[in-house]
């Protein structure tokens, strides 16, 4: 009898097995389609000169030739500055918000968390009409307006190299919270009542349960945050585009836009696949780092 | 209950798996979307005889401001004359055009005809996607076409397509405004000026109103990739009509280059033009004339003084979409000022109607058919119609004809002044390599235009940026193929 159940119950998770190789073969043709090809054309593509008329193997050229150019090192350079300077003011400014709806009611912190969404629900290019409104160089643009009233004379927010970078992060800062400050809410629910309980009956002051409670607690978010942070920021490109251009003179060219330039305005698509390579190491180093260094006391 | 469980779940994963499969199978075979271009298009003509169906697709942009709108009669008015033949538009805006014919492109399955400018021939040829209409455009279709214009649609010994028309790149003046800053305008327009004689000029034209400047004497749009219009225009008339010179050598290392760039940074430090020109783009710098803010603008196109009247329209009829705080101008056509002592050449710009093929040879049927619909859609009614709406001179004598009975409200002081400039238009260049138009491409995109919006912003000296294309240049094309000062 005994003999028998076994039997049925193999062939049963015999017949699960295929069912569920069944089920995860959509999302892995997916992922094979739209993912795994496309970086495998990539790798293979990265050592030719491309042309759709058949391309040449041109060995390591397309490699020797992005670390031989002041262009792409600039952008590299631009990529960590946008990137220092946009990820932890997220962070924080993501934090700070998510610690000040938390004590509202449910229904005001849902408004609270719309309201803060509502950036990534936007076209990003209607949004970029909006900034550029925003920075209108002349004196009578909204900012410029703005910091009239401080005495300060118009500037000339995305025509200057001295302005033009600093015009993308303040972008940056004050939009597109939405999704980090959802996360840290769900975070923040998820902290057990005892410790605060505890550390009450101790006499913690607001600071302390934040120090010794908060952030440890919310610490593999944070980490989360982070590295999809710094990810994003590498990989930051419509920004870029569409209120720049790059520049003037380079100064707001990141790697992202310096791989669709060299792929659609110089039609040098192995080149701009060893860019993508090249990028995709990089990140992939740094979450490495930041896994390592920063993940070692982080528990899931 | 567990089968039928099992029995959904398969169901549902079956659907997934052939909506995937069935994604990508619209992707690759777009000829139902539009863009069964190149070698589907290609490949489905290629069993077809003279008479048998074919299906020409085209790429287009808003040519004029009410092309879009004429699509349907195009498409059935080619219809009409060729039973057997759809002429297949996908239209474009002017933004996005460049990415998605460049998409297509390289993806080895372009439209069979797209609307671009002369000067991005060279960038197609170089790939080997464009198609050689030489041998296949009749006697007939070529004779119709003025030769300057066709020139420009030639690399080397290939024709690629027929131009729409032939435009100069001039400035625009506000009449009211020049004839109070004491401009003999109709001399200027017969006459031309010297940079000098423009630079006085405008300075005249800069109201203020204790330190704030309510209007400029010159407003060019130079954001971001605008600012090599500027230069280009500019240079033309400094001794540099085309890139290179007829010996192919890279020709902006010439020292009358740095003259220009000088000349450039005088204006805003003159206080002339705004010192955050480099932010100035084509919409804010047609608000800023329409508005009283600039007394010349540029660049300046023919089709300018359409809009000029559109909006006088409706100033007059108190109609609330005319532009916010805008004033009535009479638009007045201007030439680009001489520099070094040179002799004025205008900018000519010629667009039209490009032919493109796919990675597999289309057959000698569709490529007749696609000189078909190129020849349909640059010359006799449809040239015409484009044409007048864009106040652009007529080029086919086809059109000319068919022109006869369409009326315009064109100033007749700036159809001579554009005539004379076509005088003295830069003639077309087919005779330099693709390559070397390449390279000159590459060193527009990655120093020229970069440094001018340093230029533009004070934040390079016009000597560093010469010193930057030089370095450039002679890095690119040697010492030897380059211009010497």
């Amino acid at each position: 009898m005994a003999q028998m159940a076994s039997m049925i119950r193999r062939r049963l998770n015999r017949g699960d097995g295929a069912w569920a190789y069944a089920f995860i073969a959509v999302a892995l043709t997916v992922f094979a389609v739209f993912t795994a090809y496309p970086v495998a054309s990539a790798f293979i593509i990265s050592f030719q000169q491309y042309s759709p008329m058949g391309s040449t193997f041109i060995g390591f050229d397309n490699y020797s030739d992005i670390f031989r150019s002041d262009l792409f090192w600039k952008a590299i350079r631009n990529t960590v500055v946008y990137t220092v300077l946009t990820v932890p003011v997220a962070l924080v400014l993501s934090f700070a918000v998510a610690i000040m709806i938390m004590p509202l009611k449910k229904w005001m912190q849902t408004t609270f968390k719309a309201i803060y969404y509502l950036p990534a629900v936007a076209s990003g290019v209607a949004l970029s009409v909006v900034w550029l409104w925003i920075f209108d160089p002349l004196p009578n643009g909204i900012l410029n307006q703005l910091i009239g009233w401080f005495g300060i004379s118009n500037q000339n927010w995305l025509g200057s190299s001295s302005t033009s970078m600093f015009s993308l992060v303040l972008m940056s800062w004050l939009s597109s919270h939405g999704t980090s400050i959802i996360i840290y809410v769900a975070a923040l629910l998820g902290i057990d009542d005892s410790y605060y309980e505890a550390a009450e009956i101790d006499g913690a002051t607001f600071l302390q349960k934040m120090w010794h409670i908060v952030i440890p607690c919310l610490k593999p978010t944070t980490l989360f945050l982070l590295v999809t942070g710094v990810i994003g920021s590498f990989q930051v490109f419509q920004n870029a585009y569409l209120m720049t251009g790059g520049g003037p003179n380079h100064s707001t060219t990141m790697v992202g836009l310096l791989i669709f330039d060299t792929a659609f305005k110089y039609f040098e698509f192995g080149k701009a696949a060893a860019q993508s390579l090249i990028l995709a190491f990089i990140i992939a180093l740094i979450s490495f780092f930041q896994f390592k260094f920063m993940g070692k006391d982080v528990e899931y | 209950m567990k089968r039928k469980t099992r029995f959904a779940a398969a169901v549902l994963a079956l659907l997934l798996s052939l909506g995937l499969l069935s994604a990508c199978g619209s992707g690759g075979g777009g000829s139902d979307s539009g863009g069964s271009t190149g070698e589907g298009a290609s490949s489905g003509s290629e069993n077809s005889g003279s008479d048998a169906k074919d299906t020409i697709t085209a790429l287009l942009p808003p040519v004029s401001p009410k092309y879009q709108e004429n699509f349907k009669q195009m498409e059935a008015d080619f219809n009409k004359l060729y039973p057997n033949l759809t002429l297949k538009i996908e239209p474009a805006s002017w933004e996005d055009i460049t990415q998605k014919l460049d998409t297509q492109v390289n993806a080895g399955s372009p439209p069979d005809l797209a609307f671009i400018g002369s000067d991005g021939i060279s960038k197609y040829a170089q790939m080997g996607m464009l198609l050689d209409i030489k041998d296949l455009a009749t006697p007939e279709m070529i004779e119709d076409f003025d030769p300057a214009p066709l020139e420009y649609m030639k690399k080397g010994d290939g024709l690629y397509g027929f131009p729409a028309y032939m435009e100069v790149h001039a400035l625009g003046g506000n009449k009211q405004f020049l004839e109070e800053a004491g401009i003999d305008w109709k001399k200027v327009q017969q006459e031309g000026w010297t940079y000098e004689e423009f630079r006085e000029a405008i300075k005249k034209g800069v109201v203020k109103n204790g330190n704030e400047t309510t209007r400029y004497g010159f407003v060019f749009a130079t954001a971001g990739v605008a600012s090599k219009d500027y230069l280009g225009i500019l240079v033309k008339s400094a001794g540099m009509p085309s890139p290179f010179t007829e010996d192919l050598k890279y020709a902006y290392t010439n020292k009358n280059f740095l003259e220009v760039l000088k000349a450039i940074r005088q204006m805003i430090d003159d206080g002339s033009m705004p010192k955050e020109l480099s932010s100035v783009d084509a919409g804010k710098r047609w608000n800023m004339f329409l508005t009283g803010q600039t007394m010349i603008t540029g660049k300046g196109l023919a089709v300018f003084e359409n809009s000029a009247n559109q909006n006088n329209a409706k100033i007059e009829a108190g109609d609330g979409s005319a532009v916010k705080d805008s004033i009535k101008v009479d638009y007045i056509v201007l030439p680009v000022p001489s520099f070094a002592g040179q002799p004025a050449v205008a900018h000519a710009v010629v667009d039209g109607y490009v032919a493109f093929r796919g990675k597999k040879e289309p057959s000698e049927e569709h490529k007749a058919n696609v000189v078909k619909a190129a020849y349909f859609l640059a010359s006799g009614q449809v040239a015409a119609t484009t044409n007048n709406d864009l106040f652009a001179a007529h080029i086919t004598d086809s059109a000319r004809k068919a022109a006869e009975n369409m009326e315009t409200n064109r100033n007749p002081d700036n159809v001579a002044a554009v005539e004379n400039m076509l005088k003295t238009a830069a003639p077309a260049r087919p005779d330099i390599p693709v390559e070397l138009g390449a390279q000159a491409i590459k060193i527009e995109n990655e120093v020229i235009i970069p440094k001018l919006q340093a230029l533009l912003a004070n934040e390079i000296t016009p000597e560093e940026m010469y010193e930057a294309v030089k370095k450039a240049a002679i890095d690119t094309f040697g010492e030897d193929g380059v211009v010497k000062e």
